[in-house]
């Protein structure tokens, strides 16, 4: 599969465009700020002392600076959301570049521990330089009490080395407990050690208390250098005595020094208070709980969960996260909205697939096991829900399938929950759209996961066929495991049973034909599924086509 | 946050104190400050930690994600049985092996992470967890069941034909109770 430079530049781009920026003001941070500490005139006794330490500490604490309040902006959640919302303020470009604000955030998380080790190296060689090269001349500018002082006396019992200190352990669980190993295996340590930011940043903001390191503040008094130019003007004493008296300016008063005050506050309070105001709206508007309208069992371990709240308006596509205090008091576990709230229909819907243990204690509580003995005449019981608060909706990339000329929707299993939701807003009115057409295609392991949304998928596509639009829905099904029961026998499912294939769907030929009805058009192409299966499809959105169709890749993702 | 597996943290933690510890006395031996001695020491003690640590251990309840190339890894540790896998051996050994780094200022850093490892895999082995090695899965065939041979000789107990067809006159009594439960399929 060849690359094709159009197909890449399309669907790559504009994630590249914005790492090359962001590297880029990176690299000028560290130059600028190196470049000013061993050049400056202000800097000159210190850098005397401490070398290329003081540059190298200086230049990665300004990066540090920068990505410390970069990193906490792509988790403002409720903010993207509201940003993908409003469509007179973004494009489809920059809405595209919002699903990446996660891979940013790791990004700026990793620029964090790398400069932080550069960073502490350069300051534990600056202390042994502190204490080894104590300066006599300028007593103001050591942070040794005296001569050969040990460097680890020094850390300890300043505060910079002590928060220093602190902010590295702090860093450390951050970083071990983020590894995608331990958030897949036990997601709250990693929630609760990535909490530990609050005083990360608390502890981060007094770091510079102290002033550990000065600069000079009369440099047109006192000249850099100019009290060796008085002693060597001394000693060559007749010849050069009035040239130097002449160039080098006079010496009127000794060097006065001056620590920096703190700067880190500057860069990072405003996007810490944006955060924790966030946060705190999230509290606000999750803290009443809904009210749980249905629940319905779908067959392989799904259940569905229809709900009621105040104010609760969502678009297709979006996500919420669930909070049951009954279950665990402090675990939130995201489930995309199967259908949103409408002007006819106030209730919403989350289709959960049980696996781990939260969802089958949340199953538990919703449905009691049915007895065997009770099965065959339903009987209606007074059940009581428990109790269940709701945070969102946030957006997905999944949203933006209505705005596509043409798009193509690939599901895996459970991930047709997204698309569940776009094909609800369909039903109730598709005119609207700028979608002119759909594809659809739903990957499933087994026959009976089709059997929760048979039903949508038929009406929709009787409705289609009834209003004259036939090509609007193009629906292909497979069945990926080949024993087992391999076809719908119910008459009413028949446009489903007809479209069904068995074996695992041949991208490459899918995207071909799509390519050939949909000439020199821009596709959409969203995926929710696994991993092979959205590999494989990014790799042909990339490569080169001959119908000179591009087709734009969106990935809906969870942690 | 009852079924947590400390273990995996403290594994991540360990390895991540075992490179910064290499690398601190890496800095010391290279700079050959004042105690390198104990830099040479975290050398060491830091590429063991990395090898002891290196083969991550298969989980109780789940998948389990190996490192890459940690096969061999994995066949050397298993070696020596009992003392990899028990933890509190573990909490123990790393205890110690941070202690001399405390006493030069390149690998204090390094001790500090190797002392919170330590503490963390304490904490698993109190729970009782243990290293299992990832092993690759063998192929077992399954063995051919004995009844396969030996297919039934008879047909399934039904009524004769002549009840079975549903008597348009009489539907009460061309009922028949089926010897097997029957549930709907659904």
């Amino acid at each position: 599969m060849v690359v094709s430079v159009r197909s890449w530049v399309a669907n790559e781009g504009g994630k590249h465009l914005v790492l090359m920026l962001w590297l880029g003001a990176n690299t000028w941070l560290f130059m600028n700020t190196f470049l000013l500490y061993s050049t400056g005139q202000q800097y000159h006794y210190l850098y005397k002392m401490l070398g290329l330490g003081l540059c190298i500490s200086r230049a990665s604490a300004s990066v540090l600076n920068l990505n410390c309040s970069l990193v906490l902006l792509p988790m403002c959640r409720s903010l993207l959301t509201f940003v993908r919302g409003t469509h007179a303020v973004s494009t489809r470009k920059t809405r595209r570049l919002l699903d990446k604000s996660k891979t940013f955030h790791v990004a700026c998380g990793v620029a964090i521990c790398v400069f932080s080790v550069v960073h502490v190296s350069a300051h534990l060689v600056n202390v042994v330089n502190f204490s080894a090269s104590y300066s006599d001349d300028f007593p103001a500018l050591n942070l040794a009490r005296y001569r050969g002082e040990d460097p680890k006396m020094i850390i300890f019992t300043t505060i910079p080395g002590i928060t220093g200190v602190l902010l590295v352990l702090i860093l450390f669980l951050m970083f071990t407990s983020s590894s995608y190993c331990v958030r897949v295996s036990n997601y709250e340590i990693f929630w609760y050690t990535h909490n530990l930011f609050i005083i990360f940043y608390i502890i981060l903001m007094v770091h510079m208390v102290g002033g550990a390191l000065k600069y000079q503040t009369n440099i047109e008094a006192h000249p850099p250098g100019c009290l060796r130019t008085n002693q060597s003007s001394t000693e060559q004493q007749g010849e050069e005595l009035e040239q130097s008296e002449d160039e080098e300016g006079r010496c009127r008063e000794d060097a006065y020094f001056q620590p920096h005050y703190p700067q880190t506050w500057l860069w990072v309070s405003g996007p810490l208070c944006l955060y924790c105001v966030e946060r705190f709206y999230r509290y606000i508007r999750s803290s009443d709980p809904v009210t749980i309208v249905t629940v319905v069992r779908h067959p392989c371990d799904v259940i569905e969960l229809r709900m009621l709240k105040k104010n609760f308006s969502a678009r297709p596509g979006q996500y919420i996260v669930l909070n049951c205090p009954g279950v665990s008091s402090f675990e939130n576990h995201p489930f995309t909205l199967t259908t949103c709230p409408t002007e006819n229909k106030e209730t919403f819907g989350i289709h959960l697939r049980v696996v781990g243990d939260w969802t089958e204690r949340f199953t538990q509580l919703l449905l009691p096991p049915p007895r065997i003995d009770l099965e065959i005449l339903p009987m209606v019981q007074q059940r009581r829900y428990p109790k269940l608060y709701v945070d969102g909706p946030f957006g997905s990339p999944s949203e933006e399938v209505f705005n596509y000329d043409v798009s193509l929707c690939v599901a895996g299993g459970i991930g047709v929950t997204p698309f569940a939701c776009v094909l609800h807003a369909l039903l109730d009115g598709w005119t609207g759209f700028r979608l002119q057409r759909l594809y659809f295609v739903w990957v499933c392991r087994e026959l009976q996961s089709f059997y929760w949304f048979a039903e949508l998928l038929c009406a929709l596509h009787h409705k289609l066929w009834q209003e004259n639009r036939p090509d609007y829905f193009n629906l292909k099904l497979y069945v990926s495991q080949t024993d087992g029961l391999l076809s719908m026998s119910e008459e009413k499912y028949r446009p489903l049973s007809s479209r069904l294939l068995v074996g695992r769907p041949k991208w490459k030929l899918l995207l071909d034909e799509i390519g050939k009805s949909n000439k020199h058009k821009r596709v959409g192409v969203f995926c929710c599924g696994p991993k092979g299966i959205s590999r494989t499809l990014h790799r042909l959105c990339n490569s080169a086509r001959s119908s000179g169709t591009t087709f734009e890749f969106n990935k809906e993702s969870f942690c | 946050m009852g079924q947590i597996e400390w273990a995996m943290w403290a594994n991540e933690q360990a390895l991540a104190a075992g490179l910064i510890l290499l690398t601190g006395g890496v800095v010391g031996v290279a700079g050959q400050f004042r105690g390198w001695q104990f830099a040479a020491y975290a050398v060491a003690a830091g590429a063991f930690v990395c090898l002891l640590e290196y083969p991550r251990s298969k989980r109780a309840k789940g998948t389990s994600v190996a490192r890459t190339g940690q096969y061999c890894f994995t066949v050397c540790v298993k070696a020596f049985g009992p003392l990899t896998r028990n933890y509190y051996v573990r909490a123990f050994l790393h205890a110690a092996i941070c202690v001399p780094g405390g006493f030069m200022l390149a690998t204090v850093l390094g001790c500090v992470c190797l002392g919170i490892a330590s503490l963390i895999y304490l904490a698993a082995a109190i729970r009782g967890e243990h290293w299992e090695p990832i092993l690759p899965k063998k192929e077992t065939r399954k063995p051919v069941a004995q009844s396969i041979k030996n297919p039934p000789q008879n047909p399934p107990p039904r009524p004769p034909a002549e009840l079975r067809r549903k008597q348009a006159k009489d539907l009460e009594a061309a009922a028949y109770d089926n010897p097997m439960p029957v549930t709907l399929d659904e």
